[in-house]
Order: structure tokens, then C-alpha cells, then sequence
């Protein structure tokens, strides 16, 4: 088949930044998504650390008040989950699904972008909050009645603009939801069916239905504590017949989906890049689909397990199904771990941050058992126990799987192999770091230390704990450093990377690093999920493989 | 065709949702327990959204 | 070569009208449309499940506190404004799905009539719903009864604004000669969203006044 490679020059006809600001294409407006979430990353932990040199030790010593601190964690929380996690993950998606599934773009390309630009507005909305009078400072939560403006409640702007910068940032979020799934759907190329399909696909595809089902559900809750604040409404007011219990269910209704949409792609790098550095394809392709089905559908089930204290809570049935999700989750362990068993395994920086989330992934979803259970939960409810199930999970977790897609991809989307040396040093520090900030965080949960408190007693004997957890949180910080150092220096000077580095599977890597704008010259012929491998060496024997798709097409009458 | 493949299997998703709904509803107002009305609507709801979304996206897939 | 000939968009499937692309499967604005409309049946999923929580946790609904307001609560004394609104919504969806018939076999005079007939139609039920807020007698601030009826129309009626607006759009096109029997997406995803506000008008006039 003769290849018709356009020259790259044909298409750059719009020079530099003027193209980045308008671009439509998939691949930039990824990189956009992956840029502007590690910067929201950096000042989300900025504001960490301030959090944390704050609880080092007992007294107040940097902030003036406790309200400068609520608006240090408040804005910690929403700005690391809506404006780096989950547009960081769409951002990996907007990349990388396209060229997996052997597609030119995305299905809707100008919301696409129209997406992307949502998220620098709605994050500048959210700080604006600090210079008018004081950022939201009612936890990422904001629970009425103290979001609300009533006396007891955040008077001033910064709760709005939290309000109305979420909204947009949900709305961005939806329009990326139907637009993958859009794409998947309907873009795939011939021979992809859907069992074809790479994992990472699947777990986008999984985590676009729950963004489209949860998320606007949130921003009904969003607008009705608007009304609530601003147009004198009575939605979370028991005293004029309202109830402040109805936020918590409708704002968890979204909240819980969401942190499977938090965690769901981290997942689908993971067993992308397993694969190919153990030298062995994914344990149990069909399961890990199902699993992943199975972790969406319960995931919108077990909302009221953040309410269990509130006493209006149907307990048994949300206990039971936080249990039973943990089920398809242990499917997706041993997946893993099956797949590295026996296999020849490569210690690159990728693998090693995949390594990490599978150890750290595994602590957080045991310490999140613990709380499925109402007595338990009890006790530990709004205690550090939780920062430390949540941190586990979403760092241990998400971010590793960020940190692993990126050391992955980064030689895709760039040309440029990132140093290994640099990375590694990045990893030890990093998983040092977050162990010794979190880890004490368990102990301080059951010694009965509160959650979002600016200050403690020396009496209560957290002083050792907290003052641990600081030090590993600047460890974290320290961490970046090689990081930045290691992007910087690869753009600049980094081994080139030609189109396969890795050996991989996936046909995101039949195409030159970085592809060119269309992406694909040629796709080779897939009958398998592992297109590359079956070029490489040749498909295994006919009869093992089922009958190629009958592409004989039944138009309709009149067509 | 496998089941898997008809569109108006697809539906069953949804109604799952619907199912789950129900018993959120049924288990508490049998029991004379407090029925959580904004939990039963929006997993009702979110039923027949699934089964719209599903039905659609298989129904309207390319035939291979 | 298959034994099942049947497509899975032969006539026989109702999404066999929705516009096609080559590969078969329907069109990815229609696809795009159609799950932009199932979030949207969740946004007020939200919405319904606040309205339902706040009434199952009053004492009287509707409310009898504050006293002065109380008659004006109740919706069901006099639904007769609200049934006409209805009326005129339903209708505005027959001559919208006569649009989309009309230009699926070209009759362009058909479907501009049509698609002007249903713009007016939507333009009427906003100045009933506008003229209705004047005359009803309550305000949003008014209790919980206030608060969740005019967030639950107001949303409501901001989605017709919206799907005006829409119709609007697809009127000038077609009076200007764009559209054809064989493109003509952005009417089909049009037509969808105006059934999508009809229906929620439908579950809206159910749940505040005959419930």
C-alpha cells in the first residue's frame, strides 16, 4: 500500500502560539490539558504545604486565623480534583484514545478545544476568591449550613465564585464525556471491535458514562446552593422547610462516581504499560473489561457511605454495596499482579511508578474496606483516617498512574525519551515522601485526630505524627524538583525517541513520535488488542483467532 | 446476533438501576423506615438515562 | 458472509430515520445530541430529587405556612393555565417531528413552515410561563414551596430558551437553502432536544400539579 505522508510543513500554517491558543487537534489540546493540570498540581501543593507547616506543630504559627486556613485545605481539595486529576486524566484520554483506537481526531474537535478552555477560566474564577475577601473555606465539600450566607455561613464571594467556577468546570467535563464516548463509538478503525480495544480505551469509555450520568447531577446541587446564597432561596434551610442533609445526598450522588472517574484511566495506563514491561499481555483481558463495568454500575450505588453519621442513612444496604466493591477492584490486583508473574521485567521508571500504584492503590482500598463498615466508620468518620484513605487512593493511586503515563508517553507526544536516572531519583523520593506524610495519618485517624482542624494540643500527643507527615510532605515537594528538571532537560536534549521505544502493543505507536497531524499514515491490520505485537510477529495461528468482522454493508432503503 | 451485540439488550443496564431504585424505595416503606426520596429519584432517573445512553450507542454503532 | 442480513439500522430500528454516515450507525452530532440530552435528563434528576426530598419532609404540602401564601400554594386548585402551556408545548413537538418528516423527503415548504410554526409555539410558552411567574402570587424566596417550584420551571423554561434559540438558528438556515434530504443533522439534533423539553415539561406539570 503506498503511503501518502503529507509533509508536516503543509499543515503548519499558523504559527506558534497563535496555534496553540486556537488548535483543535486531539494531540495539542492534550498536551494543553496535561500542562495546565500539572500547573493546578503545583499550586494545589503549594497550598498543601502550607497545610502542613501549619500542623507541624502545635500552636498557630504561620496563619492569623483559622479561617485562612479552611481556605488553604477548602481550596487544596477542589483545586487537586477538579482542575488537576480529572482533566489531567481526560487530558491522557484526549491524547492517547484517538491514536489507540486508529482514529484521525476526536469525534467533536472544536468542543474539544472549547472544553480545554473551560478549565484555565474556571480555575482563575476559583482564586479570584483570594483576592476578593477570601477564598471558599467551607472544605471541597461545602456542606450547608456553613457554606450558605447565613450568619453562620460564608458571607462574600469566594463561595460563589467556587460555585459558579465548578459549574463551568463541570460543564467542560460533560462535553468531554460525549465526546469520548462519541469517538469510541463510532471512530474506531476497521477491526477494531470493542473487545479489540485497549484497556486504557475501556476505562475512559467506563469513565465518560459516569462523568455524563454524575456530573450534572453536581451541578444541580452547585446552582441550588447559589439560589440558596444569592436569590434568597430555602433549598438547605430547615428552618423555612429545606434540609441540609438533602445537599450531602445529592452532592455525594455525583462525589462518589467521581472518585472512580478520579482513578478509573490511572487504572487503564497501568495495564497499558504493565503489559509491555513485563513482556507479557494483560492477564485477563475479558475480566479486567467487566471489572471495570462492574466498578461504574456500583460505584453509583454506595454514595451514602460518606453520609453514614448523618443518621438518615438506609446503613445496611450502602455498607453491603461498599463492600461488594470491593470485589471487581481485587479482580483488577490479581489482573495486574498475574500479568508481572513470570514475565521479563524491565525496572523503568514507568514500571516502577505502575509498581507503586498497585502497593499504594492496594493500601488505600484496604483502609477503605475498614471504613464500609458502619460501626467502624463511626469512629473513624471525619478523622485522619479518611485524609489518609483518600490520599492513599488519589496519590498513591491516581498520581503514580499519572506520574507512570507520563514517563510512558512522554516519548509519544514529545520525540524525546525523559532520563531514567532523573526519574528514578524522582520515584524514590516521591514514594519515601508520601509514605512518611501519610502513613502516620492512619495512627492519627484512630488516636481520634479531626480532619481539618487548623491547630492541636500538645496534650493529645499528635505532635510526633503531624510533624512526620510535614517533613514528608516537603519530601513530596522535593521530588518534583528532579521532575521539572528531567521535562526541561529532555525537550531540550533528551535521546530521541523514533516511533516504538518500548516494544509496545498498541497502535499508538505505528506512528511517528509525535505523529503527524492526521496521525496515522498506515494502520496495520488489527485482529487482535495487540495490533503491534501481531505485526512484529506475525498473528498466531489463523484458526486460534476468530473470523475477522463481515463488513458487507446493509445500507437502508433509499441509500 | 449475540446478545451482547442487540441494542434492546443494551437496555438492560438501565433497568438495573431502575431495579436498584425500587428496592431503595420498597426495602425502607415496607419496613416503615425513613424512605430517602432524593436517593429513589435520582437512581430511578439515572435508570432510564443508562438505558437511553446504552440503547443509543449500541443502536447507533457501525455495523461490524 | 453473514446469515443475519439485518443491519443494525435497517428501517426496522428506531433510530433507522436518524441521519446516517457512510460506515452506517447514525450520525456522530445526532449520537453527540442524544447523550448530551441523557446528562441533561440527570441535571434535573437533581433537581426532582430535592423537590421530592423537601416534600416528603414537610408536614402539609402544599405548605400552609406562611398563611397568606398558602392559597396560592396550591397548584392543583387551579392547573387550567399551566394544562394550556402544556397543550401548546405538545403540539410545538407534532409540528417540530412534521419539520423533520417534511425535510427527510425534501419538502422544504413543509418544513420551514413547520419549523416556524414551532418556533412561535415555544415563544408563546415563554411568555405564558413569564406571565404566569407575574400572576401566581408567590416568589422564589417563599419558603421551600417558592424555592423549589420556580428553580424546577425556571430551568425548565431556560432549556425552551435554549431550544429556541436552536430552532431559531435552524429557521434562518433553512430560509436561507441550507438542509437536504440527505443533510440535515442539525435539524434532527434540534428536533431531539425540543422532545427532550417537552418531555420534562410533561414530568414537571405531572409532579407540581397533579401529584
Amino acid at each position: 500500500m503506498a503511503t501518502t505522508a503529507l509533509t508536516p510543513a503543509a499543515a503548519g500554517y499558523r504559527s506558534g502560539l497563535y496555534d496553540w491558543v486556537t488548535t483543535t487537534d486531539h494531540k495539542k489540546i492534550g498536551i494543553l490539558y496535561v500542562a495546565n493540570s500539572f500547573l493546578f498540581f503545583f499550586l494545589a501543593g503549594l497550598l498543601a504545604l502550607g497545610v502542613r507547616a501549619e500542623l507541624a506543630q502545635p500552636g498557630l504559627q504561620f496563619l492569623s486565623d483559622e479561617h485562612t486556613y479552611n481556605q488553604l485545605f477548602t481550596m487544596h481539595g477542589s483545586v487537586m480534583i477538579f482542575l488537576f486529576i480529572i482533566p489531567m486524566l481526560a487530558g491522557f484520554g484526549n491524547y492517547i484514545v484517538p491514536l489507540m483506537i486508529g482514529a484521525p481526531d476526536m469525534a467533536f474537535p472544536r468542543i474539544n478545544a472549547l472544553s480545554f478552555w473551560m478549565l484555565p477560566l474556571g480555575g482563575l474564577l476559583l482564586f479570584t476568591g483570594f483576592l476578593s475577601g477570601g477564598a471558599a473555606a467551607a472544605g471541597w465539600t461545602s456542606y450547608p449550613p456553613l457554606s450558605e450566607d447565613r450568619p453562620l455561613g460564608m458571607v462574600g464571594p469566594g463561595q460563589d465564585l467556587w460555585l459558579v467556577g465548578l459549574i463551568l468546570i463541570g460543564t467542560s467535563s460533560i462535553l468531554g464525556a460525549v465526546n469520548f464516548l462519541v469517538t469510541i463509538f463510532k471512530m474506531r478503525a476497521p477491526g477494531m471491535t470493542l473487545f479489540r480495544m485497549p484497556v486504557l480505551v475501556w476505562t475512559v469509555l467506563v469513565t465518560s458514562v459516569l462523568v455524563l450520568m454524575a456530573t450534572p447531577v453536581f451541578t444541580s446541587a452547585l446552582i441550588m446552593l447559589f439560589i440558596d446564597r444569592n436569590y434568597g432561596g430555602h433549598f438547605f434551610d430547615p428552618s423555612t422547610g429545606g434540609n441540609a442533609i438533602l445537599w450531602q445526598n445529592v452532592f455525594w450522588f455525583y462525589s462518589h462516581p467521581a472518585v472512580y472517574v478520579m482513578v478509573l484511566p490511572a487504572m487503564g495506563m497501568i495495564s497499558e504499560i504493565l503489559p509491555v514491561f513485563s513482556r507479557k499481555p494483560l492477564f485477563g483481558y475479558k475480566a479486567f473489561v467487566f471489572a471495570t463495568a462492574g466498578i461504574g454500575a456500583l460505584g453509583f450505588s454506595v454514595w451514602a457511605h460518606h453520609m453514614f453519621t448523618t443518621g438518615s442513612v438506609y446503613l445496611p444496604f450502602f455498607s453491603l454495596m461498599t463492600f461488594l466493591i470491593a470485589v471487581p477492584t481485587g479482580v483488577k490486583m490479581f489482573n495486574w499482579i498475574f500479568t508481572m508473574w513470570r514475565g521479563k521485567l524491565t525496572l523503568s521508571t514507568p514500571l516502577l511508578f505502575a509498581i507503586g500504584f498497585l502497593t499504594m492503590f492496594l493500601i488505600g482500598g484496604i483502609n477503605g474496606a475498614f471504613s464500609a463498615s458502619v460501626p467502624v466508620d463511626f469512629a473513624l468518620h471525619d478523622t485522619y483516617w479518611v485524609v489518609a484513605h483518600l490520599h492513599y487512593v488519589l496519590f498513591g493511586g491516581s498520581v503514580f498512574g499519572v506520574f507512570a503515563g507520563f514517563y510512558y508517553w512522554f516519548p509519544k507526544m514529545t520525540g524525546r525519551m525523559l532520563n531514567e536516572t532523573l526519574g528514578k531519583v524522582q520515584f524514590v523520593l516521591m514514594f519515601i515522601g508520601f509514605n512518611l506524610t501519610f502513613f502516620p495519618m492512619h495512627v492519627l485517624g484512630l488516636e481520634g485526630m479531626p480532619r481539618r482542624i487548623a491547630d492541636y494540643s500538645s496534650a493529645a500527643g499528635w505532635n510526633t505524627l503531624n510533624l512526620a507527615a510535614t517533613i514528608g510532605g516537603f519530601l513530596i515537594a522535593a521530588s518534583m524538583l528532579p521532575f521539572l528538571w528531567n521535562v526541561f532537560v529532555s525537550l531540550r536534549s533528551g535521546k530521541v525517541a523514533g516511533d516504538d521505544p518500548w516494544e509496545a502493543n498498541t497502535l499508538e505507536w505505528a506512528t511517528s513520535s509525535p505523529p503527524p497531524p492526521y496521525n496515522f499514515d498506515r494502520l496495520p491490520e488489527i485482529r487482535s488488542e495487540r495490533p503491534l505485537f501481531d505485526l512484529r510477529h506475525g498473528r498466531a495461528h489463523p484458526a486460534l483467532t476468530p473470523p475477522a468482522p463481515d463488513r458487507t454493508q446493509q445500507l437502508p432503503a433509499g441509500h | 446476533m449475540h446478545p451482547l451485540r442487540h441494542p434492546k439488550y443494551a437496555i438492560a443496564v438501565g433497568l438495573l438501576f431502575v431495579l436498584v431504585g425500587l428496592v431503595y424505595w420498597l426495602v425502607p416503606e415496607i419496613g416503615h423506615w425513613h424512605v430517602d426520596y432524593a436517593g429513589v429519584t435520582m437512581l430511578a432517573t439515572l435508570g432510564i438515562a443508562m438505558a437511553l445512553m446504552a440503547y443509543v450507542l449500541i443502536a447507533g454503532s457501525p455495523n461490524e | 458472509m453473514t446469515t443475519d442480513t439485518h443491519a443494525l439500522t435497517t428501517e426496522h430500528s428506531p433510530v433507522a430515520g436518524l441521519a446516517h454516515d457512510a460506515r452506517g450507525g447514525i450520525s456522530n452530532p445526532v449520537l453527540g445530541m442524544i447523550l448530551f440530552i441523557t446528562s441533561e435528563v440527570m441535571f434535573f434528576a437533581g433537581l426532582f430529587a430535592a423537590y421530592f426530598n423537601v416534600r416528603a419532609n414537610a408536614p402539609h404540602w402544599p405548605p400552609t405556612e406562611p398563611a397568606e401564601l398558602a392559597e396560592h400554594f396550591n397548584l392543583h386548585a387551579e392547573p387550567w393555565f399551566a394544562a394550556a402551556l402544556t397543550v401548546i408545548l405538545v403540539i410545538s413537538s407534532f409540528t417540530c417531528q412534521f419539520a423533520i418528516w417534511a425535510i427527510r423527503k425534501d419538502n422544504r415548504t413543509g418544513f420551514v413552515r413547520n419549523i416556524a410554526i414551532t418556533v412561535i409555539l415555544g415563544v408563546v410558552f415563554l411568555i405564558g410561563q413569564l406571565y404566569d411567574y407575574s400572576t401566581i402570587g408567590f416568589g422564589l424566596g417563599d419558603g421551600v414551596f417558592g424555592t423549589t417550584f420556580y428553580t424546577l420551571t425556571g430551568f425548565h423554561g431556560a432549556h425552551v430558551f435554549g431550544g429556541v434559540i436552536m430552532l431559531s438558528v435552524v429557521l434562518y438556515r433553512a430560509m436561507a437553502g441550507q438542509f437536504s434530504a440527505r443533510h440535515h443533522d442539525a435539524v434532527e439534533a434540534t428536533s431531539l432536544y425540543w422532545h427532550f423539553v417537552d418531555v420534562v415539561w410533561i414530568a414537571l406539570f405531572s409532579t407540581l400539579y397533579i401529584l
